[in-house]
């Protein structure tokens, strides 16, 4: 196992190689110019030459073919890529374009929001579904089987924006129980530990801090969570229904056993292999999907920004923010694998 | 089995409460800022009155102003930006040398006092006295002296190679030798002469602007490159202190005490970022946040009806229009340009995409602006006439297919465009929503059916997101008819006429390819008049050259609207510049 797992680690890296390369390349095939995204009707021909040479985006993306027609190897590498890719192997994404502030520090300040936000909606998605797919598989063709299947079929469907802006209508302005957005009020304070604040609020035994916290996280989580949980509950269901039809679970059943033993103990640990594979996928799209729910509740998280950073072709906040995601989803894919393993001892790796 | 069940239930009920926590109990009493989030206040209180008690909160604990903004401010040092959502912030922190009067766009004196010589290419400034920075140093003329320096010379050790001084170079001419300032003088420790080699007439407009505010010397000396960055914030002599900003989510500022002008009313700013146009409004309504900016028009609706909401509108100091790219041969026919302006209906377009904020334009001065001409008959909406028009310029079948007059080469010399070669007619339109264009998809496709009834078929044409379109706009490359808009930088006509039809550096590319040289030599001597009335003339002239020409069609004025919370008082919308939160206060 323990060399199974090194073996991952390594491949992760020309995976990231190939990451950086494709990124790069669809960055630079859409048209538009980060110069002029971001001196808008008023980029000067001087002012954006100015800031296309001050971040080498003068020079060319991959390869200077020019220069090695000269016979100038130095300048054949002299690219964009290789100066990105050189920086990068120091653990320096580069300075924001726009704002001219590294993307590093932007995203120790921004990662935690999300990886907050998504391990919630993650964890809410896990005790709604698991247990309502495992139920709704038990009872099937029952009254909770049906209201499950619809509701789940609503839960894949419904528009979050539309979903977020309901939940601020009704418990923002008309109830006024909960904050229409951000991460805290102002004024409060959570001595920051590991920046995600609930943890935080508890670690440093802050009360009122990790409530003023929930209220303001609940309400994206749930808009967040609405989908994987739906996502879940029909893959739990799906598949404990299958693993109900084998005939180890009738042997089960024939010998006496009662129903929670023969759910539990021999039918759910099958059915959760699939379920573990759609977690990992879903974890990896909350941590680079939830542009949506950071835009609408004002979370201070990555989606927005690095969405923003595409539109505004600031090139180095969408490829540090890329390549973090990515190895974020390399990690998740290799715990996912290694449960296997543990959830199914026949599964080897050796 | 029973367990599960139960499980399930005990969650939901978790969630419940969860949700429905009623804010009680928590208080955010460790905030030195009393903040007035609704939820917070104690059940007690909220009975007081009737109504919309809830909203209501004693105005004594209300000493928070909020306001809630689309995107955040790039960068907190003035010089280095060009952004409204910038300037909203350093406006409040840094004064500039003039200010443009509550309102309006004229340039009063703010931290000095500027008389010009006989032809106005000397002004000696009179410093305010015992003004001083939020750091504790003095405000005086070695203060001003070093950041008009540091904006100048691209040799200063605080011109800071990787930053891009935009705003002086577009209003002052450029660096170096090419800065139309070619000396500051201290002539004592409160007076300043400014020596400009040509006389300026929007010289006291352009020192009013917040990107020349003042700066503390002594600030950008400690922090460099740093200076205006979140972790750094700015230091000026303004009526609020930087306190914090959380990038994308809020900037924090603080009363100073020791303002010299009008002492700030509301003890706290807090400027915050609220991406979503329809959650912005709602958390206006809930009374997250006091006021906004940029509303999407259902919600407006709402507000005007709101009794606890107020709109406000922002005279127009914007423009909206329709270019002709001149390398067109079509285009290069005066009839046809005629033909095309009298097939639009203006008025048509404006009440129903920019409602009843938005004025048709005549001008590509807005009203407000010194120079604009009431005189100007404009084009009427005559489709029939259109298609005379067309008719007589050898289109009697209408014109759908249009001829490239000259090659037309991309920035890296690719032709393009051959001459010779036929294209469809389009309309390009914006990508993206612009305060001078609320909807421009929708009024594209509105002007193409206008154009279509007058016989002229055009191809609604996207060019790719905002920065493919002002890339291909700035390369000439927009092969049609297309559409755009302009904000004036300082209230000055010379920043809309001047910098898009004088003999500027600008190739003429960038404007369609139009080339008018009697109106650039008229527009460059109209900027060095003293004389605000003669320049006013030569500007009507220029208005009135531009629309016999039919260089460009000019579409609106939008007044841009805020919402406010109806306890806000002493908010003035200006239409150039930051407003000025120090006038704010609540009411209860």
């Amino acid at each position: 196992m323990g060399k199974y797992i090194l073996k991952r680690l390594i491949t992760v890296i020309p995976t990231l190689i190939g990451v950086t390369l494709i990124i790069f390349l669809f960055q630079r095939l859409i048209p538009g110019d980060p110069a002029v995204a971001m001196l808008g009707e008023h980029a000067s021909e001087e002012n954006v030459a100015r800031i296309r040479e001050q971040f080498g985006l003068d020079k060319p993306p991959f390869l200077n073919r020019d220069a090695l027609v000269e016979g100038d190897l130095a300048g054949f590498f002299d690219s964009q890529y290789v100066r990105y890719f050189d920086r990068l192997l120091h653990f320096d994404l580069g300075d924001s374009i726009h704002r001219r502030i590294p993307v590093v520090d932007t995203i120790k300040e921004r990662f935690p929001a999300t990886i907050e936000l998504a391990l919630l909606a993650m964890l809410i998605a896990l005790i709604v579904g698991i247990p309502i797919g495992i139920l709704s598989a038990a009872r099937r063709n029952s009254l909770i089987d049906g209201v499950t299947r619809i509701g789940s079929l609503i839960g894949v469907s419904i528009p979050i924006f539309w979903l977020g802006i309901m939940e601020i209508m009704f418990f923002s302005v008309m109830l006024k129980w909960l904050p229409s957005g951000g991460r805290l009020s102002p004024g409060m304070t959570i001595e920051p530990v590991t920046n995600l604040l609930l943890l935080d609020a508890l670690l440093t035994g802050n009360g009122p801090g990790f409530w003023d916290a929930l209220k303001h996280i609940i309400m994206p989580a749930i808009a967040l969570a609405t989908i994987p949980t739906a996502i879940i509950t029909r893959m739990t269901r799906s598949s404990m229904l299958d693993v109900l039809q084998e005939d180890y679970i009738r042997t089960a059943s024939a010998k006496g056993l009662g129903e929670r033993v023969v759910l539990f103990r021999h039918a759910l640990k099958n059915a959760f292999l699939p379920v573990i594979t759609i977690i990992g996928i879903q974890i990896g799209s909350l941590l680079a999907g939830g542009v949506l729910t950071e835009t609408i509740f004002s979370w201070p998280g990555i989606g927005k920004w690095v969405y923003d950073s595409i539109l505004g072709r600031d090139y180095p906040i969408v490829q540090g923010v890329t390549l973090l995601i990515a190895v974020v989803f390399l990690l998740v894919n290799l715990l996912v694998d290694i449960s296997y393993a543990i959830l199914d001892p026949r599964i080897s790796y050796e | 089995m029973k367990k599960t069940t139960v499980f399930a239930f005990s969650l939901l009920i978790v969630l419940s409460m969860v949700l429905s926590a009623c804010g009680g109990t928590a208080t955010v009493t460790e905030a030195p800022t009393a903040e007035e989030t609704k939820t917070e206040v104690p059940p007690a209180e909220e009975t007081k009155t009737e109504a919309p008690a809830e909203t209501e909160a004693p105005v004594s604990q209300k000493d928070t102003f909020i306001f809630g903004r689309g995107g955040d401010s790039v960068q907190l040092d003035p010089i280095l930006v060009t952004d409204g959502e910038s300037f909203r912030v350093t406006g409040q922190i840094l004064d500039s040398l003039y200010k443009f009067e509550q309102g309006t766009t004229n340039p009063v004196p703010a931290l000095a006092e500027c008389t010009p010589n006989e032809n106005a290419s000397v002004w000696t400034c009179e410093l305010r006295e015992g003004v001083k920075f939020h750091d504790g140093t003095d405000f005086n003329a070695d203060a001003v002296i070093f950041n008009f320096e540091r904006w100048r010379f691209t040799d200063n050790p605080y011109h800071f190679p990787s930053q891009v001084f935009e705003y002086y170079e577009a209003m002052w001419g450029g660096f170096d030798e090419n800065s139309k300032i070619t000396a500051v003088n201290k002539i004592d420790d409160l007076t300043v002469e400014f020596v400009l080699a040509e006389p300026m007439a929007p010289f006291l407009a352009n020192l009013a602007m917040d990107s020349f505010a003042i700066s503390s010397p002594a600030a950008i000396q400690a922090a460099g490159e740093a200076y205006g960055t979140p972790t750094v914030g700015a230091v000026g002599t303004g009526p609020y202190k930087f306190v914090s900003w959380e990038e994308g989510t809020e900037i924090k500022l603080v009363a100073n005490e020791d303002y010299w002008g009008e002492k700030p009313k509301v003890k706290n700013v807090i400027v915050r970022v609220i991406p979503d146009d329809s959650a912005r409004f709602l958390a206006l309504q809930a009374g997250d946040i006091d006021a906004l900016e940029q509303a999407v028009v259902e919600d407006l609706e709402t507000a005007e009806n709101d009794p606890n909401l107020q709109v406000l509108t922002r005279p127009a100091l914007n423009t909206s229009y329709i270019a002709f790219n001149f390398k067109i041969e079509e285009f290069r026919d005066i009839r046809i340009r005629e033909a095309i302006a009298h097939a639009i209906d203006k008025q048509g377009l404006i009440s129903n995409f920019y409602g009843k904020y938005g004025t048709v334009a005549t001008n590509f001065l807005p009203p407000l602006l010194l120079g604009h001409n009431p005189d100007i008959e404009d084009w009427a909406y005559d489709p029939e006439l259109s298609k005379s028009l067309l008719a007589e310029a050898g289109f009697p079948d209408g014109l759908s297919e249009v001829t490239i007059a000259e090659d037309v080469m991309d920035a890296d010399g690719n032709v393009v465009y051959t001459a010779g070669q036929k294209i469809p007619l389009r309309l390009y339109y914006m990508p993206v929503t612009r305060f001078y264009f609320p909807a421009p998809k929708e009024i594209g496709e509105a002007m193409a059916a206008n154009l279509n009834a007058a016989g002229i078929k055009v191809e609604l044409y996207l060019e790719g997101d905002w920065p493919t379109y002002l890339g291909a706009r700035r390369n000439g490359l927009l092969m049609g008819l297309y559409m755009l808009g302009w904000g004036g930088d300082n209230g000055d006509p010379d920043n809309f006429l001047g910098y898009f039809f004088g003999n500027a550096q600008e190739p003429v590319q960038m404007e369609g390819w139009y080339q008018n040289k009697e109106l650039a030599d008229l527009l460059d001597l109209a900027v060095t008049l003293p004389d605000p009335e003669e320049r006013a003339e030569l500007y009507r002239q220029a208005e009135q050259m531009l629309h016999d020409d039919v260089a460009r069609i000019w579409l609106g004025h939008n007044n841009t609207p805020l919402i406010l919370s109806i306890k806000v008082q002493g908010y003035v919308p200006q239409p150039v510049g930051a407003e000025n939160f120090e006038y704010v206060f609540f009411s209860e």
